[in-house]
């Protein structure tokens, strides 16, 4: 059985002016998922959130999220979407409290005070929910911001960078809060620059200065690594270089054989970082190479 | 509650509450007009001349001050509110165009009574004016009339300003031509024809040749062309504003 698509972009072109943003980008991201959107600054991931929310529109290209058209069924749309912009986008002379509540009255929301108060507690702001947010700290305002996506219970998260300039335990409290919604059934694509949140995430789109270089799980990636096999006869050490190492490793081991002579073994892999960096260097060829 | 009236009151609801946390944004929008007024008044009483008509120039005057803060404070608020990337936050959340821009109308009706009032109360003190309470309240209706407009023109005009200081060249496009082409300080008539053609495209026009009109004894009905373009010119702004304000980031 297929799984219903939560967001399907094909052949996505988007300029602004003569720069090219996006080049011929396809995404899909199933339902239920958890999509990160990996790229350095500038590679076109918040151009691309722009799109799928409809504050931008595409050159060219096909955009389904829930099965609706972005530009033509915004209202519609809208409904079902929580959208965490890149910069906070909230009233710093407003408390934390009356930002939401602003936020949320958007949408029809019944229990509106009690929505407001369970989502401050689930991004654990609840003894700040009455301080102006101009006196939170970079991470409370995230946190702040990231409440004002999650208040109205959307079946689709749009997070741009929402891990940006928090600090580790907070970053770990965020991929919880992500992890629940999504084991509650709700999708979420969320972007970021930082390799070691790559693991969090079902699948993974690799974004580089507009194209995505790959899509796939994880594991996939890391599958894709180099790995170097070390061995030891003794005191003599050789090392060989293995591209593919799920099936290569069965293989060289068959060639030379576990003799006796065999005293040590070690694998070393490449981590997910140097996979990513690696697969960003081919997008800037590529992109090199196009422009 | 409707959705249109629920969010219409939310939006006014917020940026009241941000009015009542900027102290020093409404005590400056308040002791700006006042001083601007009392200079006026130095200039009028240093002119002493007796055969000038002080009461045909101050209301416009004054009614122009209104105009022309109201529209740079709501420009600028706008603008900000884009690059804060709080408005196209608010569009994704479910708030429409209109209901914005109503809401914010609706806000800053406060902020422009108090501006009006005070301005007029000001005058009339000043210039010893002895107009009876009908005709100063038909005054601070055409004031307010005008200071409606100049926020729709505002929210209008923040869509072509990527930031508050692409506001400022809308000052002298917007605003000054009005001093020369609204018969504030001449008659149109003695203008050439293309530039009375223009007049018509000022608020202040119609703001003070109903203001004219209201100080020489006629009462508001007898001013009713001057003062019904109020409200459509408002309206044709007001249309323009929601078509065109955008949610693009």
């Amino acid at each position: 059985m297929t799984q219903n698509l939560a967001i399907e972009a094909k052949g996505i072109d988007k300029r602004y002016g003569h720069i090219r943003a996006l080049h011929e980008v396809d995404i899909s991201v199933e339902e239920g998922q958890i999509f990160g959107l990996i790229g350095a600054n500038g590679a076109g991931k918040s151009t691309f959130i722009k799109l799928l929310v409809g504050v931008a529109d595409a050159n060219a290209g096909s955009l389904r999220v829930l099965g609706l058209q972005p530009k033509k069924n915004k209202r519609q749309l809208r409904e079902q979407i929580g959208y965490m912009p890149q910069s906070p986008a909230l009233y710093e002379d407003l408390t934390a409290a009356e930002n939401l509540r602003f936020f949320a009255r958007g949408h029809r929301l019944d229990n509106l005070n009690e929505k407001v108060r369970a989502t401050l507690e689930f991004v654990q702001l609840a003894e700040r929910a009455n301080d102006p947010v101009s006196t939170l700290s970079g991470g409370m305002k995230q946190r702040v911001s990231l409440a004002c996506a999650l208040v109205h219970q959307p079946r689709l998260f749009l997070l741009d960078e929402p891990t940006a300039g928090v600090d580790l335990k907070l970053r770990a409290a965020f991929w919880e809060h992500f992890k629940q919604l999504a084991a509650e059934g709700a999708t979420i694509l969320v972007s970021t620059h930082q390799m070691d949140e790559a693991n969090h995430c079902h699948r993974l789109a690799i974004i580089s200065e507009g194209h995505i270089v790959a899509t796939d799980t994880p594991q996939g990636l890391l599958q894709r690594g180099r790995a170097i096999l070390h061995l030891w006869r003794g005191e003599q050490h050789e090392k060989y270089t293995l591209d593919d190492y799920p099936t290569d490793l069965p293989k060289q081991l068959q060639n030379y054989g576990l003799d006796k002579q065999v005293t040590r073994i070690e694998f070393e892999t490449n981590s997910l970082e140097a996979i990513v960096l690696d697969l960003m260097g081919s997008g800037s060829r590529q992109a090199g190479g196009l422009d | 509650m409707e959705p249109f009236l629920r969010r219409t009151l939310s939006v006014t609801q917020r940026v009241l509450r941000q009015l009542q946390h900027d102290k020093r944004l409404i005590m400056l929008s308040l002791v700006v007009p006042v001083s601007v007024i009392y200079i006026l008044y130095i200039f009028f009483d240093s002119l002493n001349n007796p055969f000038l008509d002080v009461n045909a120039y101050v209301f416009p005057l004054g009614a122009y001050i209104v105009h022309f803060l109201t529209f740079v404070l709501t420009a600028i608020v706008l603008v900000r509110e884009r690059i804060t990337e709080t408005l196209p936050r608010m569009m994704v959340n479910g708030y429409q165009q209109l209901e914005i821009i109503l809401g914010y109308l609706l806000a800053y009706t406060t902020l422009a009574t108090a501006q009006s009032l005070l301005v007029l109360g000001e005058i009339t003190w000043l210039f010893e004016l002895e107009y009876d309470l009908a005709t100063l309240a038909s005054v601070y209706v055409v004031m307010w009339l005008l200071a409606m407009i100049s926020m729709a023109m505002g929210i209008f005009v923040s869509n072509f300003a990527r930031n508050e200081g692409q506001v400022f060249p809308f000052i002298p496009l917007v605003i000054l031509p009005s001093i020369f082409l609204s018969g504030m300080i001449m008659s149109i008539e003695a203008l050439p024809e293309w530039a009375q053609a223009l007049s018509l495209l000022s608020p202040v026009y119609y703001s003070t040749e109903a203001l004219h009109g209201l100080v020489a004894g006629n009462s508001l009905w007898e001013e009713g062309a001057a003062v019904l373009s109020l409200p459509l010119y408002g309206l044709v702004v007001l249309i323009l504003a929601s078509l065109t304000l955008r949610d693009k980031a």
